[in-house]
């Protein structure tokens, strides 16, 4: 028997929404029947995906938010009155030498990808327990890791530090988390033709190197990552948490 | 389907299911079916093979039933090698005779490890070959692996060295395949209500024990698991290959 990706009348938030894994997913999970509130810095680049999700006759409602500015994300979360879906996914990265690396890139880095997960996660699960029809209506997380959360990487230390940790996290919460009926996982998908990877592949022998580690032979797409959230965010994973699902094309089988 | 949200269809597809009358192996040939996909059965039992045939058929997908042992490797080659189209195979036949390492009787060992390993690498390999002979789009293989393929479980020493053995197989498998565009990955599901498993869950001390063990607190049902499946063996999961969906409420998380 089969559960369908289904998510009418349910409820998520989106965090990096603008552009890229977030904008997918974003898109992905309205076109599955979520109301979706979309989260992020550049108020230009939320119109374009609210424009694209009301195409498609799908809901969206935008807000913008610097993810590190927790007093701001507070008065946007009072904002919401229900929420059942978070795709955790607002992050970055600035590849660098592990000797070389900057003081102040790593504090970034870990302010975002780790600092801001964490309180995100934190108050957006008090929100979801206290959902009245809770035990009925499961609540999901899906923070978004990478696969340099399962394995290291060059010149990805702090990034792999960040990701690693936020694999940790995913694990914890789903513990905690389930007498609540709120499940927890990640996605790690492998290099994904977004705005912050095509940066990285201005190095042609560093795409090409990329390439030579994915078995599949090609980089991932955006849909391939957000069906992968759509289907942890929806009823179809209803016995899935605490784990990751690895979007690699077998980068980390190896 | 619309631009980020890939459909999980199988339609025109052909799906091999090994294990199929009983337990998570029914009920991935129900929902392979209620997505498009025509189906065949492999099973030693003709009256379960018939009933099974009787709900697919309604369905309008095309049904077949092949009455065989998994260890007859030549009957097996035979038929498989005879199919004009495999596009998925469900490599799901397996047992288990849970017994304390210090008892396990030679005949169990040699029981389990025929089914579980040598049958599941034998049948893995016929229907790669004949995947690649017979459609050159590539296709997608799905490994019924289990908790006790990543972590370990009171009298499950056997069971435990036949499943991490598989999850073993499936990303050598994943490597190997790659270039015909194969996709290999494994489900890893914690104790499912099947048949098999209704005799240990039988027993109160143990059905305290697996509730116990699991955060969502509930036993996972063949639909769980079969959802799983069928989302691998869907071009939803194009870029998935040499990994695991755990399936286990958070049982390995902890």
């Amino acid at each position: 028997m089969f559960k369908k990706i289904n998510l009418r009348n349910r409820t998520a938030l989106v965090t990096g929404a603008g552009k890229g894994l977030g904008k997918a997913c974003a898109i992905a999970l309205a076109e599955a029947g979520a109301k979706v509130f979309i989260l992020s810095r550049t108020k230009s680049d939320l119109d374009k995906v609210d424009k694209i999700i009301k195409k498609t006759q799908g809901y969206s409602k935008s807000f913008v938010c610097d993810v590190t500015d927790l007093i701001s994300f507070k008065k946007i979360l009072k904002k919401i009155n229900k929420l059942d879906i978070l795709v955790n996914n607002a992050g970055t990265n600035i590849p660098e030498h592990f000797t070389k690396v900057k003081k102040e890139n790593m504090e970034y880095l870990t302010d975002l990808n780790m600092k801001a997960i964490f309180n995100i996660a934190q108050l957006c699960s008090q929100k979801m327990v206290k959902q009245k029809n809770r035990k009925k209506i499961a609540g999901s997380i899906i923070h978004m890791s990478s696969q340099l959360g399962k394995v290291g990487y060059g010149r990805r230390n702090v990034y792999n530090m960040n990701k690693f940790g936020v694999e940790g996290l995913a694990r914890a919460m789903a513990f905690e988390l389930a007498k609540y009926n709120i499940r927890v996982n990640t996605v790690c998908p492998t290099f994904v033709e977004t705005p912050m990877v095509k940066k990285f592949f201005k190095n042609k022998q560093f795409k090409k190197s990329v390439i030579k580690n994915i078995p599949l032979g090609r980089i991932a797409k955006e849909s391939d990552v957000a069906t992968a959230v759509a289907f942890l965010a929806a009823d179809s994973s209803a016995m899935i948490t605490g784990t990751s699902l690895v979007v690699d094309g077998g980068w980390t089988a190896q | 389907m619309g631009i980020f949200l890939k459909d999980i269809s199988l339609k025109n597809k052909t799906a091999i299911i090994t294990g199929a009358t009983k337990g998570i192996g029914r009920a991935t040939a129900i929902a392979i079916a209620q997505v498009g996909g025509n189906v065949i059965a492999v099973g030693r039992n003709q009256l379960e093979l018939d009933s099974l045939g009787k709900i697919i058929k309604k369905l309008k997908v095309k049904y077949t039933a092949f009455n065989c042992d998994v260890n007859d490797y030549n009957l097996m080659k035979s038929f498989i090698n005879n199919l004009k189209k495999i596009d998925i195979f469900v490599n799901n036949a397996g047992t288990n005779i849970p017994e304390p390492f210090l008892k396990v009787k030679k005949s169990s060992m040699e029981t389990v490890l025929n089914v579980n390993t040598k049958s599941v690498f034998n049948l893995a390999q016929l229907c790669a070959n004949q995947m690649i002979k017979a459609n050159k789009k590539g296709g997608s293989i799905i490994n019924t692996s289990s908790i006790f393929g990543l972590v370990a479980g009171q009298n499950r020493s056997v069971y435990s060295m036949t499943k991490f053995g598989v999850e073993g197989l499936t990303k050598g498998m994943a490597i190997d395949l790659a270039k015909f565009n194969i996709r290999v990955n494994s489900v890893c599901p914690n104790i499912v209500l099947t048949p098999r498993t209704k005799k240990y869950l039988d027993n109160k001390e143990y059905q305290k024990y697996v509730k116990a063990s699991t955060p969502l607190d509930r036993i996972a049902t063949g639909t769980d698991i079969a959802t799983a499946i069928t989302f691998l063996a869907s071009d939803a999961a194009s870029m998935i290959t040499g990994t695991s969906i755990v399936i286990d409420g958070g049982w390995t998380a902890i």
